[in-house]
């Protein structure tokens, strides 16, 4: 059983980073891009189940912060993305322009909720 | 097309209105003057044109619909919450934002005190003062009052406009105009906005219907913008009204349904995720709101929904780049593992260390109307709490609440994500509507769209039956390029008999309809509800309209004739009135945060005047202030309310028994009330005695009444209310009170205004020399 | 100017506590003007001698007598008062001009009602009158006896004191009867169970007193009162109300000349034979069922107790009268409370509003009127309280024997509309009761804590995504 599990998850990690290797270049920018918010967010929710959760806004700013940011990205990338026939008719640069607006409300807020 | 559909609409809101109706044949004469003669490519602009008059005529319409009561009465604010939200926005714009935002009021809820800031939504204050900015600073020299009393009427008007929006969204552009006709004079969205009802809800409704229209244009669009506007507008909801729940739970539920039905989309995606974590995070901006969204359980399913979403679109994400099935289950099912047993762990964790606040009791009150009977009492004590009547909804939807259900039949009929969404709206509160009296403002909207749907497809449709009809018989068939279903349905009726005499008929029964609804909401709005109620009217024996302004006569005179530091008691219903127009400290105010003080209030006032007096010394109060009807008729008086206040008091104080109270489960004032009501009123009149020989002497010894009593009837048996009835004859109730002869000994009157509404005692000092 | 004009500020300058008729007198003759005059010459007693807050003593007593005769048989009793600066204004009780104020205003400080069978007062004056005159602060001592009419018996009942209700009963001793001569009825009691109260009964007890050994103790002893009247008992529900002089466990209160038919409803020490109240608006009262207390004949009596073997040449009634009235008319336990201040620490300005977990100091200068100044009063037991409700914070005063309590304390965390409250009672003080009102407040948004270093990887997080999506932008923009 394991071992076909362990298989299993082998055969579809690869077709996976196999699958994967076609996607566009802006596209894994931006899949980085989220990796590198959510790995925060959980390092910050770590910390706060050690430390404790007393200045709660700066908690909750700082791992809003980084799931904002992920949530956006992904939202953009949604956009951007040639295969979504969804968003024929949305330019990729106004794509980009929501998305850079909605980062700055977004930064705006979280600096009036860090302090 | 949209032009001929739209002119009776029209033509009824004109008669509503009663000045411009002559106007009324004069502009379908234009009107159709225009549409035969003009040129196809000018009936866009045409259109137009009539669209934007038409628009422009519904949000001065829905204005000046509800001046009703400051013509009526005059510019002045009504209820009771209004008071404190006038207040706050008169203190917000003397000392500013900063000042506003951390005020801590020390003149209300004495002792405790009360952080205003902290404990209000200000939007509609902020609100307020902007407008009050704005004109200041256009030089424009209004007094705040006039912007307070002012800015639910002007938030109507911007409603109509939010509501065509999203009519035209969700259907086409005549639904839109036809719900911005129905919402700017619908009696169920009147009764919170008329002028001087500045209440949160005036701007909420706005802010509601702004959201929820933003929300669905981001779903449509599946743009960024618009979920970034979806969420400013939730913004602004979460800073005007308590309601916002509504919203954060009316969406996840809408997401679900359609992750449910298979209809979700990249768009929803966007949409709701960036409304969700923006709209949140300008939500914890309130300070009022704070962490809830993150700690209290009714935020919960928000952010349940949330998490879903990430994983659901995840596997979707994975099942498209595998495009092997039998791969991608086993991913299924490791993933599924894993978000549900974290999901449950973190929800688990979460609730039991508390850090998950339980549902509040009004959450519970909602979803099963018995909860706040059995539970909280002073949740069900307020009338708007109760459960709705089948007429109240006929008196505040009139027509509409037959069009509801054909409109949600159009809608199922023609489904997209944004019919299922005002179903949705449509279905969730109309059943909160049925649950609270109040809610039926937050169905109104819902109601409306629909409605205006039902309205406008039928119309569409018949007069499409009418023109195809002629025009197949003049030139042939030119088919009208509105909605292809119903003309082609036109087309296949076309070999049924009296089809066009039908249609015609069945247009102008829905004329007859519309105008009734029209009739009957402008009746509504200057008959029931433009009373500011803090000023009542009642028809005098000749007819004449009798002005009883007892309320302010006596507020008026707590602010000449006190001490500015007394403290004043009375039922919490006054609290804001006392404070805004008496500037007096009070005990409890409408601003029920803490049960157990109103209980202490509600114990005061159920208690024998010995243990009152020791209750009120420990509270410091100077003066007491009871509201009775008895002399008017005026039925919401103290006495009234009595039991409520034993029921509360009750609730935190056990010896408070509600038995104790009633006659026979019947509560009354007579001669027959309870005998703690009026322990002993016998033995003062022995013609009494006689006539209720069962009556036990012995208890007739001591001399007590409850105190609430003693308050209202003191000195009222000396009084003649009426020709023909004993001295001492309540009017309110209908009977002759049980007991006259009442002795205040801690308390002397001070004040009663002149018709005895509001009556006035002062608390004396202790004995001197006892 | 008129004269009238002339004479009105000067008498009104006049300390209240000069004797105001020669000054009168003196200014009609200065003034030779008539009528006019007069009717202001009338009023001006009535404006310069009111109630002074300065000087709490009495000044102006009235005195109502049954017959006149009483003025000559109690004069040492109304001399001492007289050589203590009293205006003493002698009345029959049913004199038909009799009056207690006049325009409004007072002008008595103090009633002495030696009238006991007075059925009704004559003039203006009537129970409600004499309860009015004591509930707006003015002192007022009772004497009655065995013609004890019921106007008298209800103004006691008023003032928390039940009079026998036997016309004919008074008390009697047949353990601590005063030896005389013959053997009476035992009616004449030698009285010498006081209360220990050195404020009440004054601190000069030495010439009289011999030192006896108790079993508590050393304590003063005083010789012994003679008493003579009728015995009356405190109502329970008044807790105002003081025993200073009871009856000895064996007295009961019945018709000497009779014999007793059935128990006597007054019996040991339950009798009271004087007793006090001070009003809570501080108006003192004292109450005794005994004229004879007063008189001459009992205070140059010499008194020995049955029983015991000392026998004091003078009895104690003169000193005993002469403290109590001290007491009662205000020359002694009398405190004052002023300059009640608040500040926070480090500042001199009263604030309007504290914030949690301010320090603060908090001061109030107490004083006692000796009868002709105020002296500091030095306690260690003045406590203040920080009171919403209940007390948050009770601290003791720490004084500097100048009259000066001074404390300091941290505002709780708890926000609300507090009070400073000094609630000072202590037997025969004038209760002290002080409240000033002071709201405390919550943070402001911005006085809470900032940079808490716990919270840095979160600034840190936020600052990096902020970062992040800069140059995820940059890249994103420029990566072609």
């Amino acid at each position: 059983m394991a071992r076909t599990t362990s298989s299993d998850a082998q055969a579809l990690f690869h077709s996976l980073r196999s699958a994967y290797t076609s996607t566009p270049t802006s596209l894994k920018i931006i899949d980085l891009y989220v990796c590198f918010a959510v790995f925060t967010a959980i390092i910050q929710v770590v910390y706060m189940a050690v430390v404790g959760s007393f200045p709660f806004n700066s908690f909750l700013s700082g791992v809003l912060s980084c799931v904002g940011t992920a949530v956006l990205a992904v939202c953009l990338r949604i956009q951007v993305n040639k295969e979504n026939k969804e968003f024929k008719d949305l330019a990729p640069e106004r794509a980009f322009a929501d998305f850079v607006l909605c980062n700055l409300v977004l930064h705006l807020v979280i600096m009036n909720f860090l302090g | 097309m949209a032009v001929t559909k739209t002119e009776p609409i029209n033509g009824s809101t004109t008669k509503s209105s009663a000045p411009p109706l002559p106007s009324m044949p004069l502009k379908s004469d234009l009107l159709s003057i225009l549409s035969l003669k003009s040129l196809r490519l000018k009936t866009k602009q045409q259109e137009l044109l009539i669209r934007v008059s038409i628009l422009c005529l519904v949000y001065v319409l829905a204005f000046i619909t509800r001046l009703f009561s400051v013509l009526r009465y005059e510019s002045m604010i009504h209820e009771f919450d209004p008071y404190f939200n006038y207040r706050t926005t008169l203190f917000l714009t003397q000392k500013g934002f900063y000042e506003f935002w951390n005020w801590f009021d020390s003149e209300s809820w004495y002792p405790l005190g009360r952080i205003i800031g902290g404990t209000l939504y200000p939007g509609l204050m902020v609100t307020a003062a902007m407008m009050y900015w704005g004109l200041r600073f256009l030089r424009f020299a209004v007094h705040i009052r006039e912007v307070c009393v002012l800015t639910a009427p002007f938030f109507a008007s911007n409603t109509t406009l939010v509501a065509y929006f999203f009519g035209k969204e969700i259907w086409d552009t005549g639904a839109g105009l036809v719900a911005a006709v129905l919402i700017a004079i619908c009696p169920g969205y009147i009764s919170r906005s008329v002028a001087g009802s500045y209440d949160n809800e005036g701007v909420a409704i706005f802010a509601l219907l702004l959201t929820f229209y933003l929300f669905v244009k981001a779903v449509n669009t599946g743009s960024l913008a618009w979920g970034l506007a979806s969420a400013f507008g939730y913004f602004y909801m979460v800073s005007a009204w308590g309601g916002y729940v509504f919203i954060i739970n009316l969406i996840p539920l809408y997401v679900l349904a359609l992750l449910i039905t298979g209809r979700y989309s990249m768009r929803l995606y966007v949409a709701y995720n960036c409304m969700y974590v923006l709209g949140m995070l300008l939500a914890m901006q309130i300070r009022f709101v704070g962490f809830q969204h993150v700690q209290s359980g009714e935020h919960m399913a928000a952010m349940g929904v949330f998490f879903l979403m990430q994983v659901f679109y995840f596997l979707d994400w994975v099942k498209h780049l595998l495009n092997d099935k039998k791969l991608f289950e086993a991913f299924l099912r490791i993933t599924v593992t894993c978000a549900v047993g974290v999901g449950s762990i973190a929800l688990g964790v979460g609730t039991a260390s508390g850090y998950i606040s339980p549902w509040s009791g009004r959450f519970y009150s909602l979803l099963d109307p018995t909860y706040a009977k059995d539970h909280i009492p002073i949740i069900a004590s307020v009338s708007e709490h109760q459960p709705t009547a089948w007429s109240s909804f006929m008196f505040d939807f009139h027509i509409l609440l037959f069009l509801f259900p054909a409109g949600l039949y159009f809608c199922f009929k023609r489904l997209s994500d944004a019919t299922i969404f005002i179903v949705m709206y449509g279905l969730t509160s109309m059943y909160f509507a049925g649950v609270m009296v109040r809610l039926i403002l937050v169905a109104t909207p819902a109601v409306c769209l629909i409605s205006a749907i039902a309205v406008s497809a039928t119309i569409k449709n018949l007069t499409m039956l009418l023109r195809t009809k002629s025009k197949v018989s003049q030139t042939g068939s030119t088919k009208g390029t509105g909605g292809g279903k119903t003309s082609s349905k036109a087309m296949l009726d076309q070999s049924q008999p009296f089809q066009r005499n039908g249609a015609i008929a069945l247009l102008f029964g829905a004329f007859y309809l519309l105008s009734r609804y029209a009739i009957h909401c402008t009746w509504v709005t200057s008959e029931a509800y433009s009373s500011p109620s803090i000023v009542l009217a009642a028809r005098g024996a000749h007819g004449n309209r009798v002005i009883f302004d007892d309320y302010r006569e006596a507020y008026y005179w707590l602010r000449q004739n006190t001490p500015p530091d007394a403290k004043v008691m009375s039922w919490w219903d006054y609290g804001y009135q006392i404070t805004a127009m008496g500037n007096r400290t009070v005990i409890v105010d409408n601003n029920t945060w803490n049960n157990t003080h109103i209980a202490t209030v509600g114990r005061a006032m159920s208690s024998y005047e010995d243990e009152a007096y020791e209750i009120m010394r420990s509270l410091d109060v100077d003066y007491v202030l009871v509201v009775f009807g008895g002399v008017t008729g005026y039925s919401s008086d103290d006495i009234n309310k009595f039991l409520w206040m034993v029921r509360i008091g009750g609730g935190v104080f056990p010896v408070i028994k509600e038995p104790d109270y009633l006659v026979n489960g019947e509560y009354r004032v007579d001669k027959g009330a309870a005998p703690k009501m009026l322990n002993c009123l016998m033995i003062w009149n022995s013609d009494l005695v006689t006539s209720y020989p069962h009556q036990n002497h012995n208890d007739l010894r001591t001399y007590k009444s409850i105190w609430m009593y003693k308050l209202s009837y003191y000195r009222f048996g000396e009084l003649m209310t009426e020709y023909g009835k004993p001295p001492g004859y309540d009017r309110a109730r209908g009977v002759e009170i049980g007991n006259k002869d009442i002795k205040l000994e801690h308390l002397e009157e001070a004040f009663t205004t002149s018709n005895w509404i509001v009556r006035i005692y002062k608390v004396k000092p202790p004995n001197n020399r006892w | 100017m008129s004269p009238p004009h002339r004479v009105n500020p000067q008498p009104l300058s006049l300390s209240p506590r000069q004797p105001k008729d020669p000054t009168t007198t003196k200014m009609a003759r200065i003034n030779f003007s008539v009528l006019t005059i007069l009717s202001v010459i009338l009023l001006l007693p009535v404006l310069s001698l009111s109630f002074s807050p300065d000087s709490p003593s009495d000044r102006r007593l009235l005195v109502l007598f049954d017959d006149l005769s009483l003025k000559s048989s109690h004069s040492i009793f109304f001399n001492s008062l007289k050589s203590r600066g009293f205006d003493l204004d002698f009345k029959l009780a049913d004199d038909p001009k009799l009056a207690l104020q006049r325009y409004g205003q007072y002008l008595y400080d103090g009633l002495i009602l030696f009238s006991p069978s007075i059925e009704r007062f004559g003039g203006a004056l009537d129970l409600a009158a004499v309860l009015d005159f004591v509930d707006s602060g003015h002192d007022l001592i009772i004497a009655a006896d065995s013609s004890a009419s019921d106007l008298i018996k209800s103004v006691a009942t008023e003032c928390g004191v039940d009079f026998d209700e036997d016309p004919s009963a008074l008390v009697i001793d047949h353990r601590s009867y005063a030896v005389v001569g013959t053997e009476g009825d035992h009616t004449l009691i030698a009285a010498d169970d006081f209360i220990e109260s050195d404020v009440l009964l004054g601190e000069n007890k030495i010439e009289l007193k011999v030192r006896v050994l108790n079993v508590y103790g050393f304590w003063i002893k005083q010789a012994p009162v003679l008493y003579k009247g009728i015995a009356h008992s405190l109502n329970a529900a008044n807790n105002l109300v003081l025993k200073v002089l009871s009856a000895s466990p064996a007295a009961y209160s019945a018709n000497p000349s009779s014999k007793l038919s059935s128990p006597p409803s007054l019996t040991g020490s339950s009798i009271s034979l004087v007793s006090v109240v001070q009003a809570r608006n501080n108006a003192r009262i004292m109450i005794t069922g005994s004229l004879d207390l007063f008189s001459n004949r009992f205070f140059r009596s010499s008194i020995q107790k049955a029983g015991s073997p000392k026998k004091y040449d003078k009895s104690g009634n003169e000193q005993f009268v002469a403290e109590l009235s001290k007491w009662v008319f205000h020359e002694r336990g009398h405190l004052k409370a002023v300059n009640l201040r608040h500040n926070k620490a480090g500042e001199t300005d009263e604030p309007a509003m504290y914030r949690i977990k301010d320090d603060l100091d908090f001061s109030v200068e107490i004083y006692e009127w000796s009868g002709k100044s105020w002296e500091p009063y030095v306690a260690n037991d003045v406590q203040v309280q920080f009171y919403m409700m209940s007390p948050y914070v009770l601290k003791t005063l720490s004084n500097d024997k100048k009259g000066l309590y001074h404390t300091s304390f941290k505002v709780p965390d708890v926000y609300g509309v507090f009070q400073f409250k000094v609630e000072y009672n202590r037997l025969g003080y004038t209760s002290l009761l002080l409240s000033k009102q002071i709201p405390v407040r919550p943070f402001k948004h911005n006085e809470y804590e900032r940079f808490i270093t716990a919270a840095f990887p979160y600034y840190g997080a936020s600052f990096t995504m902020m970062a992040g999506f800069f140059i995820f932008s940059f890249v994103y923009l420029y990566h072609k």
